[in-house]
């Protein structure tokens, strides 16, 4: 088995798994099918070309630096009639950082893990209007998901591993697809079986959410107390 | 004049109560005394002071005119059938010290100062709040009562305005209410700061006084002692 690790970094991601009409929310962490999305067009694969090989990859994803939830209202107007488009909500994850895992066939995540580097249509986090801060792919290695997003290094900002220097060790959560007959903690409509336009497509995926323990690099156990005996200092009684 | 240690058994809910609440440590002490406390005219006072050498070596320190009986304290938060509390006579001690002996000193203190906000305003004590204006209230205060702190050497400067063998921690804001003597109820807020570092002396009997007397506010909620210890 190998898997292809994957760094999710932007100032906005929005990573919607049901949303509907003008209400566009986000989920916490990255979904199955935007990364899937995210691979195929970096591929150059279209809207109906089958999706099945990418779909049968295991799929899990740690969030190294959770984010901040934002809203924005959005009042966008037709350009050339000036015609008012439906008001719509939209949500974002601000100064979001995650680190995405998929484990399967070597040959296809080396294949996927290329034209990452060179993609076809460019790469977004969830939104077009979303582009990445950092290079995404971080490479194939040999192994299982969940050694693969135990081992992995904090990929947090500095600012946030600084502050929480007060934990030499930090405790994140990851969402990692069941395997076939386990029981599923979750259950989120994103796993893609087609996204042709004209009728998209998802099944329901089972997750399993745990807590990773990785280092952190700016920790620093807090300053001694210095000692201080002032009935030393009186002599015996 | 007495210097009493009493260890706290902080996985005891007694104990957890006097580490939260300086009105609790307060009302506990005031108890250590059978004839109540000594008129503040009197100079000497009970002065007490937590110190939290780690989550579960805490202190309480009393310095009082009169020997305490903390047996309370002991069956509500101490180990009453092992350990109980140490008294040493405090006199001896305070005699012994001369001008240009050094020592390290710790004090839990709350300093404030007075401020108005704009001209005609009555001013208001207010609480310093960053640890350089914490140590400025400090520095105004050691001529008056008799010690000086100690100059860092150059070399061991690492920032400017880290120039004295001091170092400030263990900042608190605590807010509570009390009810006032003549039954009305009020709120009491006050920040609490721990000192330490080493000092020299330069006038023993005003350090004297401050040692037993207390330095600044809020001497009744864990704030003024001052201890001394061996410099290593």
């Amino acid at each position: 088995m190998s898997v292809l690790l994957l760094q999710l970094a932007g100032p906005l991601q929005s990573w919607g798994a049901s949303s509907r009409f003008a209400r566009r929310s986000t989920e916490n962490a990255p979904t199955k099918s935007g990364l899937i999305g995210l691979l195929a067009a970096a591929q150059g694969r279209s809207r109906g070309d089958g999706l099945g090989d990418l779909a049968g990859l295991r799929f899990g994803v740690r969030a190294d630096q959770p984010g901040v939830r934002v809203r924005d209202f959005q009042t966008a107007h037709h350009a050339d009639t000036g015609e008012a488009m439906p008001v719509s909500e939209r949500f974002y994850l601000a100064d979001a950082v995650f680190l995405a895992a998929f484990e399967g066939d070597g040959a296809l995540l080396e294949e996927l893990h290329e034209a990452l580097n060179d993609p076809v249509y460019l790469p977004y986090l969830g939104r077009r209007s979303c582009p990445p801060a950092r290079s995404i792919p971080l490479g194939v290695r040999e192994g299982g998901l969940e050694d693969a997003l135990n081992g992995h290094r904090w990929l947090a900002a500095e600012w946030y591993q600084e502050k929480r220097k007060r934990e030499p060790e930090v405790e994140l959560g990851a969402w990692i697809d069941v395997r076939e007959g386990e029981t599923a903690h979750h259950e989120l409509r994103d796993l893609p079986l087609s996204f042709a336009p004209e009728h998209r497509r998802y099944a329901m995926r089972g997750l399993e959410y745990t807590r990773v323990t990785v280092a952190n690099p700016q920790g620093a156990p807090p300053p001694p107390v210095p000692a201080h005996d002032p009935i030393a200092a009186l002599g015996g009684e | 004049m007495f210097l009493t240690r009493i260890r706290l058994n902080t996985a005891r809910a007694g104990a957890r109560k006097f580490l939260i609440s300086p009105r609790a440590m307060h009302g506990a002490v005031t108890k250590a005394f059978a004839e109540g406390l000594p008129a503040p005219e009197a100079g000497a006072r009970v002065l007490w002071r937590l110190d939290r050498n780690s989550r579960d070596e805490v202190y309480c320190y009393i310095v009082s005119p009169e020997r305490p009986d903390l047996t309370h304290v002991v069956e509500q938060a101490g180990w009453p059938t092992t350990q109980t509390w140490e008294t040493r006579d405090y006199a001896p001690f305070l005699a012994r010290l001369e001008a240009g002996q050094r020592w390290a000193f710790r004090l839990t203190a709350n300093p404030v100062h007075s401020i108005r906000r704009k001209d005609g305003e009555p001013t208001k004590v207010t609480a310093h709040r960053t640890p350089r204006h914490q140590l400025g209230w400090l520095l105004q205060r050691q001529e008056a009562n008799g010690f000086q702190i100690t100059a860092k050497p150059e070399e061991r400067r690492r920032a400017p305005g880290d120039d004295y063998e001091v170092i400030v921690r263990d900042r608190h804001a605590h807010r509570f209410g009390k009810t006032e003597s003549d039954g009305r109820p009020n709120q009491v807020a006050l920040t609490s700061v721990t000192f330490d570092g080493r000092l020299e002396i330069t006038d023993p009997g005003a350090l004297r006084r401050m040692l037993t007397a207390g330095l600044g506010r809020a001497k009744a909620y864990g704030c003024g002692l001052m201890t001394l210890a061996p410099v290593d």
